[in-house]
């Protein structure tokens, strides 16, 4: 296992030559990823930080390997059937909603709302902003092309938020995949629609460093499983930042073992695993 | 005390003898109890109740950055990895799965390992994979003590035979020896 002391140093040397900035990731996890660049470069943790300090491309790349990328279409169901039939129907007569997916990583969240937006006839009316560290990422979702048989275990999820109405198990609602995307099960590939692809504004932002980069305030603001890998400290800041970019009434959507723990807490008020931003 | 934490991995027919090890555990028992069990991939939710209806501590699945209490049962969230951080506090991860586990026993054990140094009680139950062996032998390397169930008396015997073979483990006990050894650690 990297020792404490190299991690630090290493996040010195990062620190040093660029404006990446890991002081307040949490420990575990960081050192996880950096033992797994180690491997994967088969190289050990003074090369690293001596390749860092002269190669910017090489560093570029480790940053981008430090960061994780899971997503899932419709990741934790209930979420989004309670967006559904809780919350999105309260924009229903409002001229636009502002929305903001903050580490987005390959865009599966990012069109798991633009498909339920979609059903909710609030698409047009839809201002989709995302953003994420890893511009490797920023492209996939771009793209909006995912293997077939890694996401068909999502496809439940998908059932599970547009086919089926909780409040009333008799409903079923007939949601063609056709409808969203083109599944091509011999280049192992789904395909999202060109409309879906054109919808979001895709953007590189630093949860660390940057502030809001939109010149506009959010109804929801997303950041699911990004927190995680920070400490209670930057957590904090980060939810500030996120507090005040919402409008009075908006929602923070974070993932689904993640909390407010700071004064912070304090502006939001908790409903079905979102966070609800107090009027006062 | 001599230990701050006990951590339990299973798989594959580790459910029952989890459930009668928690049904076994008095209420203010001193130490903190962490759970890392593979479970099939769709049942995401019902699974802290099931381990609930017969324990008398509290069960759950932490949220990142909780602070770790005595006399509460912490179960891996489904889809998480579980690290346990110095400072108390137990923190997650949506990394890849590793061995095709989210959670991965290793990487729990493995951080255990690190911030209980000798203080722990590391235990493998039945599974039908190797998750876990490693992670075991990582508290044993730190010091701390480890215990596998006797394979003989496992539905599934993977995990526990190649912990064995890896880590000169200190006890290989049925499941009751497992809990007259866990409350003797009160």
């Amino acid at each position: 296992m990297v020792s404490l002391q190299d991690i630090s140093k290493l996040i010195a040397t990062i620190k040093s030559v660029s404006r990446y900035d890991f002081e307040d990731y949490s420990e575990k996890s960081f050192q996880r990823r950096v033992e797994k660049i180690l491997m994967d470069n088969r190289i050990n943790v003074t090369a690293l930080i001596e390749k860092i300090k002269t190669n910017k491309d090489f560093l570029e790349k480790v940053v981008k390997d430090i960061t994780v990328n899971t997503t899932e279409l419709f990741r934790d169901p209930e979420i989004w059937t309670t967006l559904k039939h809780r919350i999105l129907p309260r924009y229903k007569n409002n001229k636009s909603i502002f929305i903001w997916h903050s580490g987005c990583s390959s865009g599966q969240e990012v069109y798991s709302m633009l498909i339920l937006l979609n059903e909710m006839g609030l698409f047009d009316k839809a201002k989709v902003f995302a953003t994420d560290l890893n511009t490797d990422m920023l492209e996939l979702a771009k793209k909006g092309v995912f293997r077939y048989r890694f996401n068909l275990g999502y496809f439940d999820n998908f059932d599970k938020v547009l086919r089926e109405n909780p409040y009333n198990f008799e409903e079923k609602i007939d949601v063609p995949y056709s409808k969203y995307f083109d599944i091509d099960k011999a280049k192992d590939s789904i395909t999202m629609k060109q409309f879906l692809r054109d919808k979001p504004i895709y953007r590189k932002h630093d949860l660390v460093n940057d502030k809001n980069i939109f010149y506009s305030k959010f109804d929801i603001i997303f950041c699911r499983n990004v927190i995680i890998y920070f400490n209670n400290k930057l957590q904090n800041k980060i939810i500030e930042l996120f507090s005040n970019n919402l409008y009075k009434d908006g929602y923070l959507v974070l993932g689904a073992h993640e909390s407010i723990l700071g004064p912070v807490a304090n502006s939001f008020e908790r409903t079905k695993g979102l966070y609800k931003k107090k009027s006062f | 005390m001599l230990y701050k934490a006990v951590m339990i991995g299973g798989s594959a027919g580790s459910f029952q003898v989890v459930t009668k090890i928690l049904a076994s555990l008095p209420k203010n028992y001193p130490l903190p109890v962490f759970l890392c069990l593979h479970r099939l991939k769709h049942v995401r939710s019902g699974f802290v109740e099931a381990l609930s209806i017969k324990a008398q501590l509290p069960v759950e699945e932490p949220n990142d950055k909780d602070h770790i209490k005595a006399g509460k049962i912490y179960l891996a969230p489904a889809n998480y990895h579980m690290y346990i951080e110095l400072g108390n506090k137990i923190s997650l991860s949506t990394e890849e799965p590793i061995n095709h586990s989210r959670p991965s026993i290793d990487l729990s054990f493995i951080s255990a390992a690190y911030t209980y140094k000798n203080k722990m009680v590391g235990i493998i139950l039945s599974g039908a994979n190797k998750d876990g062996a490693y992670g075991l032998k990582k508290v044993k390397d730190s010091g701390g003590l480890t215990i596998v169930q006797d394979p003989k008396e496992c539905q599934v015997k993977t995990m526990t035979t190649a912990s064995m073979k890896l880590t000169q483990v200190d006890h290989v006990f049925s499941t009751n020896q497992i809990i007259d050894f866990l409350l003797k650690l009160n």
